[in-house]
């Protein structure tokens, strides 16, 4: 029984822990705009895709 | 003032002159964690609805204006800007609802796009609409599914980032199109001459909302959308001088030939039981509206600015009652607005100015109000946008009502926002203005001049006369709609900038805001 | 060619809107219908008691009033007329009716109304603003017949006491179809090789028609369309190419005249103030009231661009390839007045659909309402004529 207990409880931290990792580094990303400094270094590249495009130009 | 504002000041240290901001606002521990939940409620909505799903990551791949969605998360930092509290909570109820629906939008147009998902039982079922286009046209088809190809391609693209339509604007002039016309309906035909529009639907509805140029733009469009693509288009002609009783008879009969059109191009048939469902949300939605506007005349408005015009638009235009995820959100704006209103509290640092917004606002800046009461505190109390009808529409299952009910949908069609305004003769756009701001006791209007917008253009003189004879302070804001290249969002705020210092002789409450190097920014 | 004996008279009458017609006509007692768009059925303004006078500002040089109050980016046509107006250049009219045909001209007439420039002093002065259909369809017509009633008819009657009984539209139709009728036939001298009327003497006498009171210019008319009929040409045609011009409102001939200047003879004119379809005669019947008639025939040969159905768009340039054919084109110049939205967009999806899919050589530009004096216009028109010339000499060597 104590063992179960045990087993549920490092899981239960385990769990804790990749909560708060997880709320920990996505807070770091939201804080410190991570996620929109990423998105913006990859909007050329997307750029580059669209030129290759082939597209029926006309009117 | 009944409310502790953590870290609103100094905001132009923000901006970093590339194309996104240093970090994100410090709103005092509970904002900034509801903030930042928002936030990855948000990203959790994108992956979900559309990045999870390789045929929308195909769409990301082939379609230009799809980068500007990168930026969503930044378009809700620039509206939130300075919110705590309630105004924070609303704000977040409006701006994450709207991007849950244009997810849904962006999912289902390449879904049946034949160039990406291809699935054309799915098409069978799609009416594609025009980008100024009241859905109220659709309540009766709940089987069907409305879409705007352009809602998703141009103007939801340039309140992410404001140039996301002068690649659109360069291809319709480099086919011969003057300069001068709106860059709304222009980037629209340049997007269709550049084949960048996904291809779906059983058939379309095109209308002449909101403008000459828009109904010309559409002809550009149709030209592909039916002669090359075998998508018929139905062209919906609303009355410009909607005011006028002598129209409304045309306006309905137009109506019943649109729906007979629908019903044909897809075999599906106008269902009455949904469409009184859904007008009891655009009643219940007009009425909120209302009270928010009743709010917005005392000294302590709560639903007010760019989050009060896009929220408008969408609920208005483009949700017309069929969804009713928008009446909860309506529901929860109310209560929010209610609670902050018995705390009498405000939105920003100091409240200086009230001010009525009119004209056609800068779609590439749509932030531009919450700068305007974050750095010289005039309050945007209401802008032209908002002030779409108000009449409320038959709502039971009548025989009686079934025949009103033709004439509500004409009637909402022709109260398209802006057009409601720019079209009908001067006293809606002209002579309404200054019932306006006295019914709101503002001593300021803020005028954008969308600078191609001849409607808007027309009555500049009598404006200014107007204003002089009532005393009024009104400050012109010129701008080009789409496109930041003929005056900058800095061109824009100076504008106002040399307003208040050389006429109003104030200081700015937050000085860092006056000149931000955001040129090059989403 | 020798002058035509009435040219200098009928160019007189273009000099001012309020010419000596306008001025005899009202000196009748004749009510003067003043107005600005051609989706308004000209036989109801003319009705027994009153004249039509479409309002121009010839000779216009600085609208710095009129820029003031609409800006300089509305067109320079409703800037015009809004200046010419504040000037109390359009005094002479009784009345304006305005159909919202676009933006611009509905903001020029309202800035009018609101700034009072035509009305101070005349009692029973109105102005009236139409809802015109946008589609041509049944639907459509419902429309354009009750706004007739109630924006045209009614108020004249109410207003005048002019007769809008049935029989006295018909009489007004018969003398606008004799007015229709002589353009045409004096038109039609533009079809030969060796035309024996100009493209800048037809405009002349076409635009005479529309600013003038009709029952008074008719004999002249006539007398030219005689003239005509013996009328020599030159014994080396003078022009190098034949081109038909597109577009908005002309109405200053010396556009017209600066074309031709270049060399290209304007063959048929598709433009508003033009004769095509202006100048098309109503057919009446007798089993349908004329109003409805008129409004109809108004409603499907129009072809101002404010049209927006698929079968009115593709329409528009049909209609430009059967009078670049019956009239013999080499070429099309689609033209705007700056700043038009409608033909803006028209312009550029014509220019394409008439060369990619008709196979005409095409110019496409803008222009400023005056053009007198206007060198880059001429450089532009001149270049194109050359490459009109060039193609019909490779298309000779083959």
């Amino acid at each position: 029984m104590k063992k179960i207990k045990n087993t549920l409880l490092k899981l239960l931290l385990k769990l804790l822990l990749v909560l708060v990792s997880f709320i920990a580094v996505t807070f770091v990303v939201y804080f410190f705009n991570l996620d929109m400094k990423l998105t913006a270094a990859m909007e050329p590249i997307l750029f580059k895709f669209y030129d290759k495009v082939k597209r029926d130009q006309h009117l | 003032m009944g409310d502790k504002r953590i870290g609103t000041k100094n905001f132009g240290s923000l901006y970093t002159g590339g194309r996104v901001r240093k970090r994100r606002e410090w709103r005092g521990i509970v904002d900034t964690a509801y903030d930042y939940s928002r936030w990855l409620y948000n990203w959790v909505t994108m992956f979900r609805v559309v990045l999870v799903k390789p045929r929308n990551i195909k769409a990301l791949f082939r379609y230009r204006w799809m980068a500007n969605y990168l930026a969503v998360p930044m378009m809700v930092d620039r509206h939130t800007q300075g919110l705590r509290g309630e105004h924070l909570r609303i704000c977040h109820v409006e701006q994450d609802l709207i991007i849950e629906d244009v997810a849904k939008l962006l999912d289902k147009l390449f879904r049946g796009d034949r160039r990406i998902g291809n699935d054309t039982e799915f098409s069978k079922k799609v009416v594609l609409v025009d980008e100024n286009e009241m859905q109220s046209i659709m309540m009766g088809f709940p089987t069907l599914v409305p879409l705007s190809r352009e809602i998703a391609s141009t103007y939801i693209p340039v309140l992410l980032n404001q140039r996301a339509a002068c690649h659109y604007i360069d291809v319709a002039q480099e086919y011969g199109l003057a300069g001068d016309v709106c860059p709304m309906p222009e980037a629209e035909a340049g997007l269709s001459i550049d084949d960048d529009a996904p291809v779906l639907g059983a058939c379309a509805v095109q209308c002449n909302t909101t403008c000459d140029g828009s109904l010309m733009g559409n002809g550009v469009i149709s030209k592909r959308l039916e002669l090359e693509d075998g998508i018929p288009v139905f062209q919906l002609a609303t009355p410009l001088r909607h005011r006028e009783d002598d129209v409304q008879e045309y306006a309905a009969q137009e109506i019943r030939n649109a729906i007979a059109f629908i019903e044909e191009k897809t075999g599906e048939k106008w269902d009455w039981t949904h469409y009184f469902e859904c007008a009891k949300r655009v009643n219940y939605a007009t009425k909120c509206r209302i009270e928010w506007l009743e709010m917005n005349k005392t000294p302590y408005p709560q639903v007010f600015g760019s989050n009060l015009a896009l929220y408008t638009e969408t609920n208005y235009m483009a949700i017309s009652g069929r969804l009713p995820v928008f009446e909860e959100a309506d529901r929860k704006i109310t209560a929010l607005a209610e609670k902050a209103y018995q705390k009498k509290k405000i939105a920003a640092n100091e409240y200086r100015h009230r001010a009525i917004v009119w004209g056609v606002q800068s779609h590439f800046y749509m932030d531009f109000l919450v700068w305007l009461l974050n750095c010289w505190g005039i309050v945007p109390l209401t802008d032209m946008l908002s002030m779409v009808s108000t009449k409320m529409i038959a709502e039971t299952d009548t025989p009686e009502n079934r025949e009103q009910a033709i004439y509500d949908i004409a009637w909402l069609t022709e109260n398209m926002i802006m057009r409601n305004r720019t079209h009908g003769g001067y006293k809606v756009l002209l002579d309404e203005l200054w019932e306006f701001v006295e019914e709101f006791n503002a001593d300021m209007v803020i005028l954008w001049e969308h600078m191609s917008c001849k409607a808007l253009d027309g009555m500049h003189g009598q404006f200014e006369e107007k204003a002089r004879e009532r005393g009024i302070h009104l400050v012109w804001v010129s701008h080009d709609l789409f496109d930041p290249r003929v005056i900058s969002r800095q061109g824009v705020r100076d504008q106002i900038n040399s307003y208040m210092r050389t006429v109003m002789q104030e200081e700015p409450v937050d000085p860092s805001l006056e000149t931000l190097d955001d040129a090059e920014s989403w | 060619m020798k002058d035509l004996k009435h040219l200098s008279y009928f160019e007189d009458l273009l000099q001012d809107a309020n010419n000596e017609l306008v001025v005899q006509a009202r000196g009748e007692g004749k009510k003067c219908v003043a107005y600005v768009c051609e989706n308004t059925p000209e036989p109801l303004l003319n009705l027994e008691g009153c004249f039509s006078a479409r309002l121009r500002a010839p000779r216009t040089s600085s609208m710095e009033m009129a820029t003031y109050y609409l800006t300089s980016f509305l067109c320079e046509y409703s800037r015009a007329l809004l200046e010419r107006a504040m000037e109390g250049g359009f005094n002479f009219a009784d009345c304006l009716i305005a159909p919202d045909g676009c933006s611009m001209i509905n903001r020029c007439v309202e800035n009018m109304e609101l700034l009072h420039c035509l009305d101070q002093g005349k009692e029973n002065f109105f102005y009236e603003n139409m809802e015109i259909p946008m589609k041509a369809d049944d639907n459509g017509l419902n429309l354009y017949v009750l706004q007739c009633k109630n924006h045209i008819l009614k108020p004249l009657h109410e207003k005048f006491g002019i007769d809008v009984s049935d029989a006295a539209i018909r009489k007004s139709v018969a003398e606008h179809n004799r007015v229709c009728e002589l353009i045409r036939a004096i038109g039609e001298f533009r079809k030969g090789d060796k035309p024996t009327i100009t493209g800048y003497e037809f405009s002349v006498i076409t635009l005479a028609t529309y600013a003038a009171p009709k029952y008074l210019i008719m004999q002249k008319l006539e007398e030219t369309l005689e003239e005509l009929k013996t009328r020599e040409p030159d014994e080396k045609n003078p022009f190098r190419a034949r081109v038909v011009i597109v577009g908005s409102e002309i109405d200053d001939p010396e556009f017209i005249k600066l074309v031709e200047s270049t060399g290209a003879f304007v063959c048929a004119d598709r433009y508003c103030y033009g004769s095509f379809p202006g100048r098309d005669p109503i057919q009446l019947t007798e089993d349908e009231d004329a109003l409805t008639q008129i409004c109809r025939q108004y409603m499907y040969r129009g072809q101002c661009p404010r049209y927006m159905d698929q079968a009115k768009m593709l329409g528009r340039r049909a209609y430009v390839n059967q009078l670049a054919k019956e009239y013999k084109a080499d070429g099309i110049i689609y033209e705007q007045v700056k700043f038009c939205d409608p033909w803006a967009y028209e312009r550029m999806v014509g220019t394409h659909v008439l060369h990619d899919d008709y196979g005409y050589q095409v110019l496409s530009l803008d222009r400023p309402y005056n053009v007198s004096g206007v060198g880059q216009l001429r450089t532009r028109v001149q270049a194109f004529i050359e490459s009109l010339e060039i193609k019909k000499i490779q298309g000779g060597a083959k």
